[in-house]
Order: C-alpha cells, then structure tokens, then sequence
C-alpha cells in the first residue's frame, strides 16, 4: 500500500481527482446562485401573478365574494401547497389557512420572505403582501421548505459527479502507473541486467517517439559510450600487459644473465646502458598508455582555448621539416589562411606529430608528405595529412587505429604502435574524427575537430 | 651550487644526493614537509628539488605557496610522479619554476638544476641584448648573427633554438628542454627530430676553420661552449 502511495502515477491520478473536484465545486457555486436566484424570482413571479388574480376577484366581487373564492380554494388544495389569506384593515383573518397573520410582514404591498408557523412546524415562507380595497389585506404565499427536495438533488447530482470523477481518476491512475510500471520494470531490468556485468544489453524502445522513448534513447547512447570506455580500459589492460610484458622480460634476462656471469666491467657497463635503453622504453610506452587513457576519460577538456589549426599544423610541418629533409621526403604545408577552433593546443599539436611521424616513417624517399587544414565554413576544422607511400589496405584500416596493431609494413620501425590511436583519441575529445582514406597511391589521413567542442 | 632536496623516498634521495654531490654541488635533504618548508624558508639556496606528495602536514605545493607567499623567490624545481599536463600547470602556477615527471635521468634533472640557477631568482637575465660564445655573436633584438665576420642567416625557429642554447651557454640542455622551450611541445615525439634541427644549426655556426661551439653530451643533449674539450 505504501508503495502504491509512493509511486509517481499514484501521486499524478490522486492530484488530478483532487484538481478536477475542485474544479468542479468552484463552477457549481455561482451556478448554484444563479439557479437559485433565477428560481426565486420565478416563484416569486407566480405569487404575485396568483395575488394579481384574487385582487380582481376583490375589486369585481368585494370581500364576501374574496372570501368565498379563497375558502373554496382552500378547500380544494392539498394542505400547505399555498398560503392564502384575507384579513380586514384591523389584520384579522377573514378567509384562509393561515390562522394569523404573520408577524415579519410589513402592512405595505411587497414580496418577503419571513419565518413562520405552520401547521404547529416552524418554517420559511415566501409571501406576496397585496393591499385591497377598503383596508383588506391579501397574503398569498409558499412554505419554501416545499422547494427543499429540489435542492437535494442539486446537492445529490454533484456528490455523484464528484464520486464518479474520483472513481475515473482513481481507475485511470491506477492504470497509467500500470503502463507506466511496466515500461520502467523493462528498463530496470535491464539497468539491473547491465549492473551485473552484462553491458551488451540495451533498453527497448518503440516506435512511439514518446518521453519515455527519447529517454531510453539517451540512456542507450550513454550505456554505449560507457561500454566503449570499458572495452578501450579492457584492451589498455590486455595490451599493457602484452606490450609492456615484452621489454620488461628482456631487462629482467638482461640484468640476470649480469648478475649471474658477472662479465668484465666494459661489458657490464655496455649491459646497464642497454638496461637503461629497455627501461626508456618502458616509460615511453607507459606514458602514451597514460595519455590515452587522460584523454579518453575526457579530463583535459579544462586545456580547449581558441587556437588556429592552421597554426598549429604549420608548425608542426616546420618541427619535422629537417627530418623529412634528412630522409629526402618532400614535406609541404599548403596553406589555407586560418581555421580557428576551439581545441586542446598540446593534444592537437601531439595528434598532427603523430600523423606526420606516421607519414614519414612508411614513405620512401623521394615521396611526398602534405600537410594542409582546408577551411570551409560548412564543415568541421580539419586536418588533413597525405602520402604517396605504400598506404594501408583497406581491410587493415579500422586495424590501425588500435591500440598496439603495428601493420606488416611496420616491421623493423621503431614504435609503440599508439600513434595512430592517440590521435583516434584526440580526435574523439574534439567531438571530431579520425578517417583514414586511400590518396591514390598513399594514405589519406583526416582530423576532424567539432568547432565549439568545448 | 648550494641545493635542498624535499624528498621522501629513499632511493630517490640516495640516488639524486650522491649524484650532486659527484657534480660538486652540496646538498641539503628534509624527508617531511614540515622540515622542508623549515629549511627552505630559513637557509639561502640557489635552488629547491621540491617532490610533490610528502609526510608532514603539508605538500610540496603547500611549502611553495607559502615561500612564494613569504616573498622568497628561490628558483624550485618541481619533482613529482603526477605526470598529467593539468598537473604540470597547477604545478607552475602554485609558484614552481620548472616540472620534472618521475622516473627521469639525473642528466635531465641536472641541466634543468644548472638552468634554473643560471636564472637566478629574479627570473635571470632575459634582458640580455648581446649573447657571445668565443666568436659566436648574437644580437637578439636585430637578430642578427654572426661567425667572427662571417653572417649567419637563420630560419626564425633555428634562431629560437641558437638564442636558447646561447643563454644556457656552458650548460647541458637536454632533448626535452629545447622541445619544451624552443617549440612549446609538452610530448615526447619518439623520434630523432630534435638532432636533425640541431645538426643542421650546427652545419650553419660551426663551419671550418671556426673551432666547433656545439657539441653533443652523450646520454644527456646539447652544449655550447668555448671551452677546449
């Protein structure tokens, strides 16, 4: 019951009812009035009409002739269904069924509506004061409490309509919260479903584009990228422990066999500088572990400021200008004028390095490397760095973006393998994309960064 | 130089104290903050090796907070294994001159303890117009260079790279420093592109019959001196 008390529909139907009655008694109170009023009058309207008719009695047939018509008439009705009475200019009841005449009602002609006795009972009266002639005085009047079944029902007709609008918001309550319930057990069981590690399920959503659907969307938009985190953590781990797993063997076999044979210091000492070199290693590839994992939990968002993307590829292209030089590759920047964005200036710096270290380690000499960040107002700020070099299938393309994936062309570079998945990173906190396309023969990379991401 | 170590672990203190000691400088050590703020703020040092998460009530930004607060401007090198960009900026901003990530190579950290020293407290002399080594003469204000009287014409960054390596003349300047300094890169760019540039500026200044000014340390970077090696 409880439960039932504290569910949300619940709540909903029982402040709907509450509303609606209140709604109602709010317009049936002056309709009460008006009807009230409108009826008075219209009685009151007969009486004086019936007062009208025995006044030309009087005035054709004087007061005997009065007394005769009201005595008959008083005879013939039902007791109580009219007040009549006819007294002289002294107030004595001449003709009648009232035994007195009233006191409340003022010797002047009027309607009133007094407090009298009748029939031995206290009662209400509506009386119409006719002057006559010659000093007699007419009284026709009704016993309101005649009126008082009418009212009842009024009141009665009400009470029903409230009862049947508390019974229908009560019954459409219950079954909202029925609907309801049973679309938010679905999504709680499958939020429980997903707690307990299955993070493939999803929430169901229909067709009906309702509140409900477009929230089950959302959710499953979020359950998504929360998977996608935990599988990109997963892999980190798998792949720090394969990749890592690999040089830390070696420094360890390094270090024994050292330890074990004891060789003559100059190869001691070659040893301990090799050590050293699987040691930079190591921190080389737990470092760019660390950075993607920054990068993908999203934490450096505090580091976008408005940059010029132009800029920065520019400058990168001049950082690795004397490298290509060296290896007789051609590294041009074509320029496009600025294309400012709101961006991470060391992230972004990093992810074009990337690209181009990536470019030009796989072109051979005498390739081409070009670096530009085409600027059209209609699409997203991007940069776009191309090769002629051997390329990468297409079945490998997905591949290389992964973490620690080294293609066959790769072999006997040096490397992590991370480039590639760092800049796919950076590229995501930007709200952008990394597509990596055939140049016809080469690579064709494209980042794109959302303007505004921040 | 006269140096204070705040440091709590051991090895690292071990390994850092003997290391300076061999380079000739002495070396003060506290192993809490507490201690470290005490012998900061009361002996005059050249520079401070502040780790970052130390015993003792107060970290290693508390201590540098409260000496920058006291308006002492000793130069502080920040060493911490809080290796994050954002960490890095809290780092300077709380007051720190430079930031080192653990694990590093004690080359690394002595060049960075000789440049910060060469600046001094009062951020150095910046304002230096001329800079000389042996015949090696650079006009920073003209941008000019020039080889005895032979003229030097250099690419805007190679004259970023030459001005730098100038004004720590007779210092070791490791691979990281120029990438830090002379191309605001905060990332390791994994291969050998800092020797590239600095072998074409060596093409440029050091040119026969001249004596060669630029030199390669092994195992640390890049050196301009007159001296005879």
């Amino acid at each position: 019951m409880t439960r039932l008390l504290r569910s949300s529909a619940t709540t909903l139907a029982i402040g709907y009812v509450s509303f609606g009655i209140v709604a109602l008694v709010l317009f049936a109170v002056p309709l009460w009035y008006a009807w009230q009023n409108t009826v008075q009058e219209g009685r009151a309207e007969i009486l004086r009409a019936d007062a009208q008719r025995l006044t030309e009695v009087f005035n054709r047939t004087g007061p005997n002739g009065l007394k005769a018509f009201v005595d008959e008439r008083v005879g013939l009705q039902i007791a109580g269904e009219r007040i009549l009475l006819v007294t002289d200019s002294q107030f004595h009841p001449i003709a009648g069924n009232l035994p007195a005449w009233p006191r409340g009602v003022p010797p002047t002609s009027g309607t009133y509506t007094v407090p009298i006795t009748l029939d031995g009972r206290s009662t209400r009266a509506v009386l119409v004061h006719a002057t006559l002639g010659e000093g007699y005085n007419l009284l026709v009047g009704r016993d309101t409490a005649r009126y008082a079944p009418v009212e009842t029902d009024f009141w009665y007709g009400l009470a029903g309509a409230v009862a049947v609008l508390a019974i229908v918001g009560v019954l459409g309550g219950v079954l909202i919260r029925r609907a309801l319930l049973m679309r938010i057990q679905g999504i709680q069981a499958t939020v429980s479903a997903i707690m307990q590690g299955h993070l493939n399920h999803r929430l169901e959503t229909g067709q009906r584009g309702d509140e409900l659907d477009t929230l089950s969307h959302t959710i499953n938009g979020m359950l998504e990228q929360i998977e996608q985190l935990i599988n990109g953590v997963r892999n980190v781990s798998n792949s720090i422990a394969h990749d890592l797993r690999t040089p830390l063997a070696e420094l360890r076999s390094r270090l024994e066999e050292l330890a074990l044979t004891r060789p003559p210091p100059g190869e001691t000492f070659a040893e301990i500088d090799a050590a050293l070199a699987d040691v930079d290693r190591v921190i080389a590839i737990f470092n760019a572990l660390l950075r993607l994992a920054q990068i993908d939990a999203g934490m450096r968002r505090s580091g976008f400021v408005s940059l010029d993307a132009g800029k920065i590829a520019a400058d990168a292209v001049e950082f690795y200008l004397p490298a290509a030089e060296l290896k007789g590759v051609t590294l041009q920047f074509r320029d496009h004028g600025p294309a400012p964005v709101s961006a991470d200036p060391v992230l972004l710096a990093q992810a074009v390095s990337n690209l181009i270290d990536n470019a030009l380690k796989y072109v051979p000499p005498g390739g081409t490397v070009t670096v530009e960040a085409p600027h059209d107002p209609n699409e997203p700020v991007q940069i776009v760095v191309c090769d002629n070099g051997p390329g990468v299938p297409d079945s490998e393309k997905p591949k290389v973006i992964e973490r620690f994936y080294r293609g066959d062309a790769s072999r006997g570079t040096p490397g992590a393998g991370l480039g590639l998945s760092v800049v796919d990173a950076v590229a995501r906190l930007h709200g952008g994309t990394l597509e990596l396309t055939d140049n016809h023969p080469g690579l064709r990379a494209r980042l794109t960064v959302v303007a505004g991401a921040a | 130089m006269k140096l204070l170590l705040v440091e709590d672990n051991e090895r690292v203190t071990r390994f850092v104290t003997k290391g300076l000691h061999e380079a000739g400088h002495a070396v003060d050590h506290a192993d809490n903050g507490r201690d470290g703020l005490f012998l900061a703020a009361s002996e005059p040092y050249d520079v401070i090796i502040m780790d970052r998460m130390l015993p003792g009530q107060i970290d290693g930004l508390g201590i540098i907070e409260a000496l920058r607060h006291s308006g002492n401007r000793t130069p502080i090198l920040i060493l911490s294994a809080l290796s994050d960009v954002d960490e890095r900026i809290r780092g300077l901003r709380a007051g720190g001159d430079d930031y080192l990530t653990k694990p590093f190579a004690f080359g690394e950290l002595l060049a960075r303890l000789d440049a910060l020293n060469r600046r001094g407290p009062n951020g150095g002399d910046k304002n230096e117009r001329v800079l000389e080594v042996d015949n090696l003469r650079v006009d920073v204000l003209s941008r000019k260079v020039q080889r005895g009287s032979r003229a030097i014409v250099l690419q805007p960054r190679e004259f970023k790279l030459l001005e730098y390596l100038m004004r720590h003349a007779d210092q070791v300047v490791t691979r990281t420093m120029l990438l830090e300094n002379v191309w605001e890169y905060h990332f390791d760019p994994q291969t050998n592109v800092i020797d590239v540039h600095v072998s074409k500026l060596r093409q440029k200044i050091d040119v026969a019959p001249d004596r060669p000014l630029l030199r390669t340390v092994r195992n640390a970077g890049y050196m301009i001196t007159a001296a005879q090696s």
